[in-house]
């Protein structure tokens, strides 16, 4: 079923102007619960209370607060947050454009595919101009009323706009060398290379399945029809040896593996 | 009571902390019979925006359930969880069911696969930790660190935290691994689920679109752009805000709100101290604005091709296939 757009905007690429419709590209899966009275499954209500004295408080009362330190914080008055809104805009605006190898993974937050807006004409354009560069572009929005930045690329012959992590969120090393008592050998290496190579392969996201939401979707579905489920069997784990002969000992069990 | 005291102290944001991450997980890598302890640390701080719930005067607020029927307060003991079917029915589900569904509360990191970086899409990526070695067990850390640098591969393995099943990605950054989280392929949609239209040619204006990119097109990412803007914004107002004493509360109950963002009370910790500690002295960790060239650059620059395989086309892939899928129908398409 084709889903609904949640936002348009315009890409701005020097004179040119591509609208886009924006799609989640995730689809939750988590499973959702409510909380219930255990008493008479009846479902609960939040209250937001007092944390002294328990005691309810209505929403025109409620502020939010800055903190300063763990017992120290600076109330924000809602006319003075509501200042802080960026003005609304339908712009993507993008800043420039870098090889998709300068950007590490740890900065993709969330996917989400951008669709033509009208005009599938200037869409794939972009699409094809983006493939055959072979960059990135990062981009900056304003969307619901919140700021954005964000990696433009392209996904199977779509567009894909990942919102990225701020720069204050993301750290990086540096001078990690290994001491010399840490550092392995030559031996060691070389048996390394060989144990990832013997289990080498590809990427391939279908074999990996959550087994767990999948245990917990039957449960659901077999109480709903007034069933009990089978406990499953958890299983155990070897010791463990040096480590030049665990990569000795592993290598030998994957060659054993291969032949059978 | 909030007390709004006369002071002129200026007090250091309670967020600007430097290297100090949470610590969430000890557990073990596995790869063959080979295993290396290792801490799961975050490798991502919280944006400098969160805010906390006060009332007019400053005291600090929280969430009580009521039941709706009897209008009165609940304690954590009278909740039980209730799974609302289509067709609206409420099923109880009790704490000893979740357990009996429980992944097994194993401590392992089992990589079960070596897969070039540049086969993994961008869309699978989550969250990114990181894994400092704990115990006698730098030596074996630093032999995977160096061998998945020199092969371009990273360890593809599934496990369980705090009662959830993660899929995962083992991944070196510059002598450090990352357990970088995955998604699972049915959390991804395809553009066919999205129903977005059939693909076609480039339009007429595809050259002079490639004419701006190239304009734009610089060899490096300037963190300076992905600076946050909002938390700059919201800093700017407080710092104003402070500058009158009448303006900043004190009180104790802001403390126990710090707590329960905790979630669950992760243990706070300075990560540069535990990497000196467990992996290499001169080590040093600093926010990305100082962000070097990544180490597997050259196997990430491939990942634009390699991406163009759609999950939903992997289906009918088997594990045993050797050679990494580069060629697509789109990707014949695009250069035809």
């Amino acid at each position: 079923m084709a889903s609904r757009a949640i936002w348009k905007g315009a890409i701005q690429l020097g004179k040119h102007e591509v609208g886009v419709k924006l799609y989640a590209a995730i689809q939750d899966r988590t499973v959702h619960f409510r909380m219930l009275h255990r008493k008479d499954d009846a479902p609960v209500e939040q209250h937001i209370v007092r944390k002294d004295t328990g005691k309810d408080v209505p929403k025109a009362d409620m502020r939010k607060a800055f903190a300063l330190s763990k017992t120290t914080a600076v109330i924000l008055e809602p006319e003075e947050l509501e200042k802080l809104v960026p003005p609304e805009s339908r712009e993507i605006e993008l800043l420039r454009f870098i090889p998709p190898a300068a950007l590490g993974d740890q900065w993709y937050d969330r996917p989400y595919y951008l669709g033509p807006d009208e005009d599938n004409d200037s869409y794939f354009s972009l699409v094809h101009a983006l493939e055959r560069k072979n960059v990135i572009g990062v981009a900056r929005w304003v969307m619901r009323k919140k700021r954005y930045v964000g990696a433009l690329s392209t996904f199977d012959g779509y567009l894909v706009m990942s919102t990225l992590r701020r720069a204050e969120q993301v750290l990086s090393f540096s001078g990690i060398e290994p001491a010399k008592t840490a550092a392995p050998n030559a031996n060691e290496l070389k048996l390394g290379q060989q144990l990832v190579e013997s289990i080498a392969g590809d990427f391939d996201p279908q074999l990996w399945q959550n087994d767990y939401r999948q245990r917990l979707d039957k449960l659901i579905a077999a109480k709903a029809r007034g069933e009990k489920l089978e406990r499953h069997v958890p299983k155990k784990r070897k010791p463990q040896a040096s480590l030049a002969d665990s990569l000795r000992a592993s290598i030998a069990a994957t060659k054993e593996k291969k032949v059978a | 009571m909030p007390r709004r005291k006369k002071t002129t102290t200026k007090e250091t944001p309670a967020h600007s902390t430097g290297a100090a991450v949470r610590s969430f997980w000890s557990g073990t890598i596995t790869f063959g019979l080979v295993s290396i302890p290792v801490d799961l640390l975050s490798a991502v701080r919280p944006r400098q925006t969160a805010l906390k719930l006060v009332d007019k005067d400053g005291h600090a607020l929280g969430r009580q359930y009521h039941c709706a029927k009897e209008g009165k307060k609940l304690d954590n003991d009278e909740l039980v969880r209730g799974y609302e079917t289509d067709d609206g029915k409420i099923v109880e589900i009790t704490d000893e069911e979740f357990e009996s569904v429980a992944p097994e509360m194993s401590g392992d990191i089992e990589m079960r696969s070596f897969v070039p970086l540049e086969q993994i899409p961008p869309m699978y990526f989550q969250k990114p930790y990181f894994l400092a070695p704990s115990g006698k067990s730098a030596r074996a850390y630093h032999l995977l660190a160096t061998t998945m640098e020199k092969t371009g591969r990273v360890g593809i393995g599934s496990f369980v935290m705090r009662g959830h099943e993660y899929l995962v990605a083992i991944v070196p950054d510059h002598g450090v691994l990352r357990a970088d989280t995955l998604r699972y392929a049915d959390e991804i949609r395809t553009p066919e689920d999205v129903g977005l239209p059939k693909r076609s040619k480039a339009g007429k204006h595809a050259a002079q679109l490639e004419k701006e990119i190239e304009s734009l097109t610089r060899s490096e990412l300037d963190t300076s752009e992905l600076d946050d803007q909002e938390a700059q914004a919201l800093q700017q107002l407080v710092a104003e805000k402070q500058k009158d004493s009448d303006n900043v509360i004190h009180q104790s109950g802001l403390e126990e709100a710090d707590a329960d963002a905790a979630a669950g009370g992760a243990k706070v910790i300075d990560l540069m101290a535990v990497l000196r500690r467990s992996l290499s002295k001169n080590a040093v960790v600093s926010s990305a604005n100082s962000s070097a060239p990544i180490d597997l650059a050259e196997r990430r620059a491939q990942r634009a091709n390699a991406a163009s395989t759609s999950p939903a086309k992997r289906k009918t892939s088997t594990a045993h296939r050797k050679s990494p899928r580069k060629t697509t129908r789109r990707k014949k398409a695009s250069r035809a």
